[in-house]
């Protein structure tokens, strides 16, 4: 009997570590495969295949072109022998969040998105300078810090305004290329409101101002309007009073004017509660002609079966022309200081950059704007190929939302947007309240 | 003998540890080295045997210690460590990196001068009462159905328990397109209750009252079951009314269930996040005090936006301890409270 007890005990005592021994061992070749969502593997692994040589990884935050960036680095490795892999966070994946876990628990990629002035405060101790790259001077989008080092890498540009339905204008009469002031975009909308039964359309716009999801269409990408509309490309005249706190009380009440009046012609169940969804549905599905997003609705309007003519207009608030959409890179891709492989990532950008099948995967299969000037390739899908004229003629605004300070559309304007929307507050109290929120928020920030 | 059996003990610890630290090194030194794993387990089974075999001469309770090390380990690296290295940032300027210098206590002065984490706590603390009262009431009317001799009492618990199963984001998400689309279609030309800052909390209360209700039903099902037959028989052939056997009888003798489900409820009420996140996100705006501001941010969510939408890491930090500290408080309240009671049966 006790010798059978002590022949159980021995062979789960081996069982046991055998597994012990399984676990440790398996998970020093986990993350060569540099899993994809998983934040799991373990710290060994990651940097010991870097160390190999030749091999480097990027963290992508824009899942949408996860399958044709893995694809041009399957190509890229063939030719170069160097072995790129594609990492893609999104989809709600708070993406800073999982890159500083990947730094703590040394697990960080070689090549890795960053999302513009605040990100970049975060991982500037993080990151190398750029500014010798061949890809530098071929651009105007480039991430630079305030002293004028290069840092960021653009994949893209990508461009908004207001998208409209280039058949249901012609149909009412409307030249969207004379929408470039208020009083142009009154008329326009009027005109086609006079007209909507019998084009077929449940309100002239399609907005959505609901603050717990739509905040950055608000908050960010409208409130870009107010801070670079009619300005010059480098100019930061707005964006550096609202990093103080402040605002320009005429320009706001010129922009709270047309904010207003396009939530007044706006479908009334998506303004106060539509999600992203049902805004691009609504103007898809060619129920309303003019929608505040930009090109990045293309890749779904296959699924509306949307066929129709389209474009972006300006988002034109004052009362003289201001002829311009306002574009820029929505994120920029940085090399890690602590990489083994810093020059073969370097390198990886400027194929990236550079060469005729870099552009091909940018536009033609992510669907996107090259952001360098030498590149050929023109885009095909429709908002894209009309940003693609505005950046030609150079009637370009920039981003310089992206450089307000972290959340502040989630967490203070965009509930002014809200309210406006809702009818709690008019013209005037937004003003007011847009400048107590930004006092405020900043004030609060400071502190920290 | 025995000293012979000490000297090799001995030996036995001392090579043991000194594999497995040499492993340990070669582990976190990223070796190639295939058998580094196997080292760790030898060496931790040559220590361990050796201690195991030692002459102690308390061996059952340094052996208990021994045998339960793991866990401990474990428990102090999941939890203990995790909890004191939370606090320690709660003083610092610590971003989600690193930190670069010690503020001492201007994180808790921010937290409590910052009117949306004040108005976050009160619509918590709103809510919270208002989601015990109304999930206990629910689950309780639903467990006297649920225990009365109805047809298919069965099915309906089952029928009841089922949203509880559901993930809260999922639940949320659903519940979203329902106070959206499905009410505002049914009630035409009505506006969705998620776009008025008191319809929305109210909105919230619904949806957590009908996840929660089920599985608190449970817990006051069993204990209606068990109660005693012959003091329910005696009290029905002395006349008494079902709801003066309800109010006397059954419910001051499930006493003690009301303490566990009032307990759980209100830390689930005042942890509650996913439902909050799923459902509002914190919309819609409300106007106070001449500004405007997201009117359904409860503590938890407020937490998350500081640290992840603000990344005011520091700051989220010590809101995170401040409510720890506050859940510690009724759960301490609630367990001292439930004790007395159970003295007094």
């Amino acid at each position: 009997m006790e010798s059978i007890k002590k022949a159980v005990a021995l062979g789960l005592i081996a069982s046991m570590s055998l597994s012990l021994a399984a676990c440790s061992g398996s998970s020093s070749d986990s993350s060569s495969k540099a899993s994809d969502s998983s934040s799991s593997s373990s710290s060994s692994s990651s940097s010991s295949a870097a160390s190999s040589g030749g091999e480097i990884r990027l963290v992508n935050g824009k899942i949408e072109i996860d399958q044709q960036l893995k694809k041009y680095a399957e190509e890229y490795s063939k030719k170069t022998g160097v072995k790129v892999t594609i990492e893609s966070l999104g989809g709600g994946v708070d993406i800073t969040g999982t890159l500083k876990g990947y730094l703590l628990s040394d697990n960080m990629p070689d090549i890795f998105v960053f999302g513009g002035e605040g990100d970049f405060q975060t991982w500037k101790d993080e990151i190398i300078t750029l500014n010798d790259e061949p890809w530098v001077s071929d651009t105007d989008v480039a991430f630079k810090s305030s002293d004028g080092n290069v840092y960021g890498f653009p994949y893209a540009v990508e461009g908004y305004g207001i998208a409209y339905n280039k058949d249901i204008l012609d149909k009412a009469g409307v030249d969207p290329s004379k929408l470039t002031n208020i009083n142009a975009y009154k008329e326009a909308f009027e005109k086609i409101n006079s007209k909507k039964d019998e084009l077929g359309l449940t309100a002239v716009c399609s907005v959505a101002a609901e603050s717990g999801q739509m905040y950055w269409s608000t908050g960010n990408h409208l409130f870009g309007a107010y801070l670079a509309q009619g300005l010059k490309r480098d100019d930061t005249t707005y964006i550096d009073m609202l990093k103080e706190g402040k605002i320009d009380k005429e320009r706001m009440t010129q922009f709270a004017k047309f904010i207003k009046m396009l939530f007044d012609y706006s479908d009334k169940n998506t303004l106060l509660s539509g999600t992203y969804d049902d805004q691009l549905a609504l103007w898809a599905n060619g129920k309303t002609a003019f929608l505040t997003q930009g090109n990045w609705v293309d890749p779904s309007l296959p699924t509306y079966k949307a066929t129709f003519n389209c474009g972006i207009a300006p988002l034109a608030f004052d009362t003289k022309d201001t002829d311009g959409v306002l574009a820029d890179s929505p994120s920029w891709w940085a090399i890690y200081k602590g990489s083994k492989n810093i020059q073969a990532a370097k390198d990886f950008l400027t194929s990236l950059a550079t060469t005729d099948e870099g552009a091909k995967c940018l536009v033609t299969d992510c669907g996107m704007i090259s952001p360098f000037h030498s590149t050929k390739i023109e885009p095909t899908t429709p908002l894209a190929k009309n940003l693609m004229g505005w950046v030609k003629e150079g009637k370009t605004y920039s981003w310089q939302w992206a450089k307000m300070p972290v959340g502040i559309a989630q967490n203070a304007t965009g509930a002014v947007f809200e309210s406006l929307a809702k009818g709690d507050i008019d013209e005037s109290k937004f003003v007011d309240m847009m400048e107590k929120a930004i006092a405020d928020y900043v004030a609060q920030n400071k502190t920290n | 003998m025995k000293s012979l059996q000490k000297k090799l003990c001995i030996a036995a610890i001392l090579t043991g540890s000194a594999i497995f630290i040499i492993s340990l090194f070669l582990l976190l030194g990223k070796s190639e080295n295939p058998y580094k794993g196997l080292l760790l387990v030898l060496g931790l089974l040559l220590a361990g045997g050796g201690i195991f075999k030692f002459p102690f001469k308390k061996h059952k309770s340094i052996m208990n210690i021994v045998f339960l090390f793991p866990m401990l380990f474990t428990f102090a690296l999941t939890v203990l460590v995790p909890f004191v290295i939370g606090i320690f940032y709660s003083f610092t300027d610590w971003n989600g990196i690193k930190f670069s210098n010690f503020v001492g206590f201007e994180n808790y002065v921010a937290m409590f001068s910052s009117p949306d984490y004040l108005y976050s706590f009160v619509i918590t603390v709103i809510f919270t009462v208002i989601n015990m009262i109304a999930v206990n009431v629910v689950a309780f009317s639903l467990a006297l159905l649920g225990a009365s001799n109805l047809k298919g009492t069965g099915f309906y618990r089952a029928a009841y328990f089922i949203p509880n199963l559901i993930g809260g984001i999922v639940l949320g998400y659903v519940w979203q397109f329902i106070f959206n689309k499905a009410f505002v279609a049914v009630f035409e030309g009505s506006r969705s209750m998620l776009t008025d800052p008191n319809l929305a909390i109210l909105a919230i209360l619904i949806v957590s009252t009908w996840q929660y209700a089920g599985y608190i039903m449970m817990i006051y099902l069993t204990g209606l079951q068990s109660l005693p037959r012959d003091v329910l028989e005696a009290s029905s052939v002395d006349g008494a009314s079902g709801i003066k056997t309800l109010f006397k009888i059954k419910i001051p003798m499930i006493a003690n269930t009301f303490t566990v489900c009032i307990f759980l409820t209100l830390v689930n009420s005042f942890k509650q996040f996913d439902l909050n996140f799923a459902i509002t996100n914190g919309a819609p705006s409300r106007i106070l005090g001449g500004k405007a501001i997201q009117s359904t941010s409860f503590l938890a969510l407020n937490i998350y936006n500081t640290a992840i939408s603000k990344n005011q890491y520091a700051l989220g930090q010590t809101k995170a301890v401040i409510f720890f500290i506050i859940l510690a408080i009724i759960s301490l309240t609630q367990v001292a409270i439930s004790k007395k009671k159970e003295v007094e049966l």
